[in-house]
């Protein structure tokens, strides 16, 4: 029985090895490869390791053609910073507003809100992008930023939440005379202040990724995105093969740090949330 | 100590009015950023525009257009085939690595994260490696044709690009699934396996009597999100394949995309969202209907 076990279990460990090799590799790959020579890049035989390592040439693509990097790092540090705190301020004061109050149409207006889940990005791509032109919004952080604070997930998520949240201490602090923000901001809050701080993480990295809406809305260089601009690496600027390599692992270095460090957050977030990408 | 009785009071009914506060400014952000949108693709669709000039109300001519249109059949069809396949793949792949991991106990953390890294990733740096990776004369090339004599055009190939990037989007994603399942694994009670244990339960009987059901509503709850996920697949066509090679991989994300933002053929591409809108509804419909109605 025991050796049976033995076996089983050796067998669950090298395959799960095996997949992690086939998760890790591509990056790692991509991220070695980026420091070969222009000529080794395709050449045959295929090498995995640079013969020569090409440091220096690492951030060429830095201001390659009218790419602007610096620019676009600010970029979408602005735009996920405001989108996040935007989204976080909306879904944890609805969530709390349908948790803890009786009111008419709270559920109407609930169901409501998770129903645009339903609704495909895609599918109001083009009336949104006329909406927020028409707004004078076109090609700005505000337009860039408001479609994207919009997360029913996280209504629902702190709306669960919430419910766990004792109404007695509502109360007693309302006997105290605190007011309703009050209560919304030093007493609820903090109390689901973990799972808060996942959704905080998920939301951030699904607008740092996020490339199909400011890809639509922007239209001039200097309000570009990393996804963007590494788009633009295998599109325009498609002949630079270095430049691919090394912009597009540099576009995935900061969200893999972030996650080194924070990784118990971004997994509950997602066990929580279901990742939009 | 009684319930305070203060709460059947006016104090307590005008208290309740706050919700409104907290909850109107959200409301009121997706009336004006999905639902009027949605709305407004629907009437869209009745006109012809291209941006420039008069709307010019044409009726169900985009709709009648659509049924005979090539090319939006091919990328509805190309999306059909993307979705079904990646779901298949993403439900068993998932589930099964998931499984894996409840099951060991040493290294599980180094595992979840390993398992996990693909989905930090940005998708556009992972789309332009896979590009270098999958090229002609790229890595995997050069291992399939030592290792099977063949080479395989993977993105090159009318056939077999769509495939290709159902291969990146399971790698880039499957991570997310793996978790969701793997919370479902931990909350099927252990008594229900004692039981089977004792009552001499195999391991495939343990599966499918205790694991899966206990699981449904996971296992729900991932298959939607994944077939809701797929069904707008875009930043991987556009980066990797850009649609190619001759429209192989043209999902329908890209084709409102080249139709609206290429083309400005606005009322045309509103007239896809709104079929596109409505297969994945029904999507959703039938699978809610079909996945939980016997056994409640």
């Amino acid at each position: 029985m025991n050796k049976k076990n033995i076996t089983v279990r050796t067998i669950l460990y090298i395959s799960l090895s095996i997949v992690t090799v086939i998760f890790i590799f591509p990056f790692f790959y991509t991220f070695i490869s980026s420091f070969k020579g222009k000529e080794e890049l395709l050449a045959i035989p295929l090498r995995f390791f640079p013969s020569k390592w090409h440091f220096r040439e690492f951030f060429d693509f830095w201001n390659y053609g009218d790419l602007n990097f610096t620019r676009y790092y600010i970029n979408s540090i602005i735009i996920t910073v405001g989108a996040v705190v935007l989204a976080t301020i909306l879904s944890a004061m609805s969530g709390y507003g349908f948790a803890k109050y009786k009111f008419r149409g709270n559920n109407f207006l609930f169901i409501m809100i998770l129903s645009t889940l339903m609704i495909p990005f895609t599918a109001i791509v083009i009336p949104l992008f006329l909406l927020v032109s028409r707004m004078g919004l076109a090609n700005t952080f505000p337009g860039i930023i408001l479609p994207m604070c919009l997360n029913a997930f996280g209504v629902f998520l702190v709306r669960q939440f919430m419910y766990s949240v004792p109404d007695q201490i509502m109360e007693a602090a309302r006997i105290d005379g605190a007011g309703e923000f009050r209560i919304f901001f030093t007493i609820a809050l903090p109390l689901i202040r973990v799972p808060l701080i996942s959704f905080i993480i998920i939301q951030a990295l699904n607008v740092w990724n996020e490339l199909f809406w400011p890809l639509i809305i922007s239209s001039s260089n200097n309000m570009r995105t990393i996804p963007q601009a590494v788009a633009l690496f295998a599109g325009t600027y498609e002949i630079n093969y270095i430049g691919q390599l090394t912009s597009s692992t540099f576009a995935s270095i900061p969200t893999l740090i972030l996650y080194i460090f924070l990784t118990r957050y971004f997994i509950t977030g997602v066990s929580m949330t279901g990742l939009k990408e | 100590m009684q319930k305070l009785q203060t709460i059947r009071g006016s104090y307590y009914k005008r208290l309740q009015n706050y919700g409104y506060i907290f909850v109107l400014p959200t409301v009121a952000m997706f009336l004006l950023f999905m639902i009027y949108p949605m709305i407004n693709a629907f009437y869209l669709s009745f006109f012809n525009w291209n941006l420039v000039s008069e709307k010019t109300f044409v009726g169900f001519n985009n709709f009648k257009h659509l049924i005979s249109d090539a090319r939006f059949l091919n990328s509805l069809k190309v999306t059909l085939v993307y979705t079904l396949i990646s779901v298949f793949f993403f439900m068993i792949i998932s589930f099964w690595l998931a499984y894996g991991l409840s099951t060991i106990t040493k290294l599980r953390r180094f595992y979840q994260s390993a398992f996990f890294i693909p989905v930090v990733l940005s998708i556009v740096g992972t789309a332009v490696g896979f590009r270098y990776i999958f090229n002609n004369l790229g890595i995997v090339t050069c291992i399939t044709s030592s290792l099977f004599n063949t080479a395989i055009p993977w993105l090159s190939s009318v056939k077999i690009a769509n495939y290709t990037t159902m291969m990146v989007i399971v790698w880039k994603v499957a991570g997310v699934y793996i978790m969701l399942f793997f919370a479902g694994f931990l909350n099927v009670p252990v008594v229900y396996y004692e039981a089977a244990n004792i009552d001499g339960a195999g391991f495939w009987g343990k599966l499918i009597y205790i694991t899966i059901p206990s699981m449904k509503n996971t296992i729900i709850l991932v298959f939607i999100s994944c077939v809701i996920f797929t069904f707008g697949a875009f930043p991987i066509q556009y980066v990797l394949t850009k649609g190619g090679p001759s429209n192989a991989t043209e999902v329908l994300a890209l084709y409102i995309y080249n139709l609206g933002f290429k083309q400005t053929k606005i009322g045309y591409a509103s007239a896809v969202s709104v079929v596109y809108f409505i297969i994945l509804f029904i999507f959703a419909l039938i699978q809610i209907r079909v996945l939980t109605s016997p056994n409640d």
